[in-house]
């Protein structure tokens, strides 16, 4: 526990010490501020109406959005095992009395709050949203599950994706390569003609899935998919990193 | 207490360690030499628990470092060769951490800090960022990491290198006080160090022991015959075979054919004989003009260079020729730069 903890400090202090994580957070900034301005503007104007609230709007990207997710995700984690690997501290680290488990879980845990980190700033939306009009708090509260979740499974992907290189760029690519297959996975849906496929599709298309956050909809199947998912990649990952010794 | 058994370490095709076997006890320090690539590196990292080997066994203070790899590496302390420092933490934050990493409690680690940051002389460094200190500093910094938290067992690799000639002499120094009552096992090329320091050397080439023996030992069993090396003028013919008919002579070996033309040998004779005298004589009666006549006593040095001379292209060649004399006149300390052997593959 000592270990696990002392690994994730350490990670946490990197990412606030890098002008990376800073350059980031500035992006996602500019770039969430924006859509929630437009979105805003866009439903504030005449011949808007509807159900549509800017906020469950903002909770289901789009295509770009998600493009934009992946790369952030792949500049987030890209650092976390490859650093070591390249510069060698991996030997200093796995000489100690840590398991590999402890390493990957503190790396991970703290790129996850990172990542959470990120999100935070868009709590000032809702704060305007719930200051000046009524706000249905539920749809909100999934919706940051679903981004909460969403975020879990590809943290758990990008560290994995960190293990399997030295260079970071390598690494960064790898993690943004699994990413676009969930890209592909929400053009199968589209294209799958047999229910049962696209029934089972569905299951892994977290497109959809933050569609139907963004409208209150909880699926705990979901939850139980995105434990499971990154569950599975963390367990690769300290594979990846046992099996570097072995070769 | 390290024991090690037949370890082997394969890369591949390459065979980085053959059957390495030995054991390093309580209060002892243990030298390890060898020129670049023998498997020095290779073999620490195995003892550490870095690399599993291909073959054999660790156990250090009776923990197999397979079976109980979590038990094994909290007895270790360990200098790897290139020290690898997290740029962005500040020396004390960074000693901060190995404490955590090694499990010690808030109590020892407070207490441990301040000690092991005065041992090896970082109290002027101590809040400065770990990517601004130079090499010797960082050098400093590995081994204050491997010492923190008390280990019984230290694996020092290349410990005194890159720092100033000061700075060696207090680390040494260092070094021979934990050595007293902790099992310490050091990697170098530095002969004086090994001197100075281990009370056992072993010699490692092409992943095989050629060597084992207290210092004294080593040089004792290399003093036992006596060598002349001579320089003849004008390379006369017949000088090699008029030499080796002198009694008490067992081996004459051309050094090297100098462009002048000057023929320099090195005569090697039974234990206890001493040749100058014959060999003298041989010349004046031969007529050969000597240009110089040095009885030479072997050092550690010419032992580690007799022991590992090795062709500088042979890549993977046969070990059991490893005692090929190679009668290099070895004035230059065997202290190359030997920078590259952590990138093996």
């Amino acid at each position: 526990m000592s270990a696990f903890l002392a690994v994730l400090s350490r990670e946490l202090r990197a990412y606030f010490y890098s002008p990376m994580a800073y350059v980031i957070l500035a992006c996602i900034q500019a770039y969430n501020g924006a859509t929630f301005s437009y979105i805003v503007w866009v439903l504030s104007g005449p011949g808007a109406g509807g159900s549509a609230t800017p906020l469950r709007i903002f909770f289901a990207p789009h295509f770009f959005f998600w493009l934009f997710l992946f790369v952030v995700v792949a500049v987030l984690t890209m650092r976390l095992i490859a650093e070591e690997l390249r510069s060698g501290t991996i030997e200093p680290l796995m000489t100690s009395p840590v398991s590999e488990a402890q390493v990957v879980l503190g790396k991970y845990v703290a790129a996850f709050v990172f990542f959470l980190f990120l999100w935070a700033p868009t709590l000032v939306f809702v704060l305007i949203m719930g200051r000046w009009s009524e706000v249905d708090w539920g749809p909100i509260a999934s919706g940051y599950l679903g981004i909460v979740g969403i975020g879990a499974v590809f943290m758990a992907v990008g560290i994995f994706g960190s293990s399997l290189s030295k260079s970071q760029i390598v690494a960064a690519i790898l993690t943004f390569a699994m990413l676009t297959f969930f890209f592909f996975v929400s053009i199968a849906h589209d294209l799958a003609t047999d229910e049962t496929a696209k029934e089972i599709i569905n299951h892994m298309n977290l497109m959809q899935h933050m569609d139907d956050f963004g409208k209150g909809i909880v699926d705990t199947r979901r939850l139980v998919y995105y434990v499971s998912t990154s569950a599975l990649f963390l367990f690769f990952t300290s594979l990846a990193l046992a099996a570097k010794k072995w070769r | 207490m390290i024991e090690a058994h037949g370890l082997t370490r394969r890369y591949g095709e390459f065979t980085a360690v053959r059957g390495i076997s030995f054991s390093v006890s309580d209060g002892e320090i243990l030298g390890m030499l060898g020129p670049n690539g023998a498997g020095k590196t290779t073999t620490i990292r195995m003892i550490t628990g870095f690399l599993p080997p291909t073959s054999g066994q660790v156990t250090v203070n009776g923990h197999d470092l397979f079976n109980e790899p979590s038990r094994a590496r909290r007895e270790i302390g360990y200098l790897p060769e290139t020290v690898a420092l997290y740029g962005e933490m500040r020396v004390h934050e960074y000693l901060a951490y190995r404490t955590r990493l090694e499990g010690m409690s808030r109590a020892a680690a407070r207490e441990a800090m301040p000690r092991t940051i005065r041992s090896c002389l970082l109290e002027d460094v101590e809040h400065q960022i770990i990517g601004t200190l130079s090499k010797g500093y960082r050098q400093r910094v590995g081994l204050a990491a491997a010492i923190l938290h008390g280990p019984r067992v230290l694996v020092l690799d290349e410990p005194t290198v890159g720092l100033d000639p000061k700075q060696i002499i207090a680390i040494r120094e260092l070094i021979r006080e934990l050595g007293q009552e902790r099992t310490l096992l050091i990697s170098t090329h530095i002969l004086p160090e090994v001197e100075q320091l281990c009370h056992r050397v072993l010699i490692i080439d092409r992943g095989r022991i050629v060597a084992e023996g207290t210092p004294q030992e080593l040089r004792a069993q290399a003093q036992g015959s006596s060598i002349v090396a001579i320089t003849v003028q004008g390379a006369p013919a017949g000088a090699v075979e008029a030499l080796g008919r002198i009694p008490g002579v067992e081996s004459v070996e051309t050094v090297e054919a100098e462009a002048d033309g000057d023929l320099r040998l090195r005569i090697e004779s039974a234990p206890g004989e001493d040749s100058r005298e014959a060999v003298f004589r041989a010349a004046v009666e031969h007529g050969w003009v000597l240009l110089e006549l040095v009885e030479r006593r072997e050092s550690l040095e010419d032992i580690f260079v007799r022991l590992t001379g090795r062709d500088a292209d042979a890549e993977e060649p046969e070990a059991e020729d490893s005692e090929e004399p190679e009668a290099e006149d070895s004035e230059e300390p065997i202290s190359g730069d030997e920078t590259s052997e952590g990138d093996q593959p």
